[in-house]
């Protein structure tokens, strides 16, 4: 899990099962080289659990590259307006079996999304089979308090996708 | 013969139901009750509705003995209701919709309440009398439209008796409303000034009996003021303190001396149920209504 420029997200990207995106973040506990940080992602049947990776991150001032959470994926679309001076961003990167699942959850996740505008920014972008969100507002607190919702939320549609099982027809799209 | 899957959660209970042509094919239904002195909240109530759903789905679907091949239209309650229980049950909609690729259609819950009152005793016409814990409306037809022509202008009386039940820690087993019918029912005495001790004991049961018979009185009488001005000859009752055996009695008797005729449901469909979402679902569904998954978001109010 990555860090930078604040303290780092809390929650359940830090497990051992470290993908070689964050060399950074290898388990201390003195292993063999490399042993660690290419483990195999666990269990391909497995979609959204365990890996779910946060990035934190305060906006730096303008005119510095302001940390670009979701950007850095790769081929994902830029989202709406970068973090002003001041304000907190949170990065959830989210994976799933197929970009089609990504997006399923994405859209049954987005409608309500816009609840609090107000006082938090909450944008959804899917970049291969990972859905990403990301939370910006001028205090951590809020972010807190629309984090924890938004994973039960999250944790419902994908038991709810795993469940009913994702239609052969669809799958091949 | 469309077959329409309905979920209902925007308060502490939460159904799911299957309606087809004006036929109930399931209505499965579970309650978060709270203890006895305390009320539900919202964060609350939305995970005791996340633990269930997923499994009230698959009831639903067996009790109906369909498939989800055999549903055309997947109908939730898009408001009014508590926020993070409306979240809960429509992101699964959305999502079922999506998997089973079917429309969607975002339901008022309180038309829902209407429509299943309609469909169950068949009145034609009626002026609605919409009491339950988040809702206290009397509602006519007019012009293409249900209108609410009287309705509370602070709290719903199934509120109102609600919170009277947590003062005096009435349990909220199987709801508090229930509990004080039956403890009304044994008040012998109905008295003006509701202070009743006796020696070193008190009774509580005449003070209900005076809440029941002052806000039920006023209930009849904005129902009867409607009725009036439609020159309406149906009274309905629907929402979960319609269940309540006093208030039909008295609103009987109103409609006795006016020559109307009163309608009434049992708790199955007075009381929030998915049901009723899937049958107002699906009288939306043959008009041809569709909520495209980007408009369906919540409405609280």
């Amino acid at each position: 899990m990555q860090a930078s420029g604040g303290g780092a997200g809390g929650a359940e990207g830090r497990d051992d099962q470290q993908s070689s995106r964050t060399p950074a973040c290898q388990s201390g506990s003195g292993s063999a080289e490399g042993e660690d940080v290419h483990r195999a992602p666990e269990g391909r049947g497995v979609s959204g659990r365990g890996r779910a990776v946060m990035e934190a991150a305060v906006a730096r001032p303008r005119g510095e590259r302001a940390p670009d959470g979701l950007g850095s994926a790769g081929d994902v679309a830029p989202l709406a307006v970068r973090p002003r001076r001041g304000e907190v961003v949170l990065t959830l990167r989210v994976p799933f079996q197929s970009a089609l699942e990504a997006d399923m959850a994405r859209r049954s996740l987005l409608p309500d999304a816009q609840r609090h505008q107000g006082l938090i920014r909450k944008e959804f972008a899917v970049n291969g089979s990972d859905l990403l969100v990301r939370w910006t507002a001028e205090d951590l607190a809020f972010i807190r308090l629309s984090l924890n919702p938004f994973l039960d939320q999250l944790s419902l549609v994908i038991r709810n996708i795993r469940s009913l099982g994702i239609p052969p027809r669809q799958s091949l799209s | 013969m469309p077959a329409v899957l309905g979920f209902e959660g925007s308060a502490n209970k939460i159904g799911v139901g299957v309606v087809r042509d004006g036929k109930v094919l399931a209505n499965p239904r579970r309650t978060y009750v709270t203890p006895p002195g305390t009320g539900f909240l919202p964060g609350d109530t939305a995970r005791h509705h996340r633990a269930v759903i997923l499994d009230l789905l698959q009831e639903a679907l067996t009790e109906a003995g369909l498939t989800s091949e055999d549903i055309d239209c997947i109908a939730y309650t898009k408001g009014p209701g508590m926020g993070a229980p409306l979240v809960s049950v429509a992101v699964v909609a959305r999502t079922v919709a999506q998997l089973w690729n079917k429309p969607l259609l975002g339901v008022n819950h309180c038309i829902g309440h209407i429509e299943m009152g309609r469909l169950i005793t068949g009145a034609t016409n009626p002026t609605v009398l919409y009491v339950s814990g988040g809702n206290t409306q009397v509602i006519a037809y007019s012009e293409h439209r249900y209108r609410i022509f009287g309705e509370t202008i602070d709290i719903a009386v199934g509120n109102c008796l609600d919170r009277f039940a947590r003062v005096l820690k009435i349990s909220n087993d199987p709801s508090p409303g229930y509990n004080i019918e039956q403890m009304a029912k044994r008040g012998k005495k109905l008295v003006e000034l509701p202070y009743t001790v006796k020696g070193m004991d008190v009774s509580f049961s005449g003070i209900l009996s005076f809440i029941e018979e002052t806000v039920f009185a006023m209930l009849v009488e904005i129902t009867e003021r409607a009725m009036a001005h439609c020159g309406s000859q149906e009274a309905l009752i629907v929402g979960g303190v319609g269940c309540n055996v006093r208030l039909q009695e008295m609103m009987e008797t109103m409609c006795q001396e006016r020559g109307a005729r009163l309608y009434a449901t049992d708790e199955r469909f007075c009381i929030d149920n998915g049901a009723m979402i899937a049958q107002a679902g699906w009288e939306m569904f043959q008009a041809g209504h569709r909520t495209p998954l980007s408009e369906s978001g919540i409405t609280q109010r």
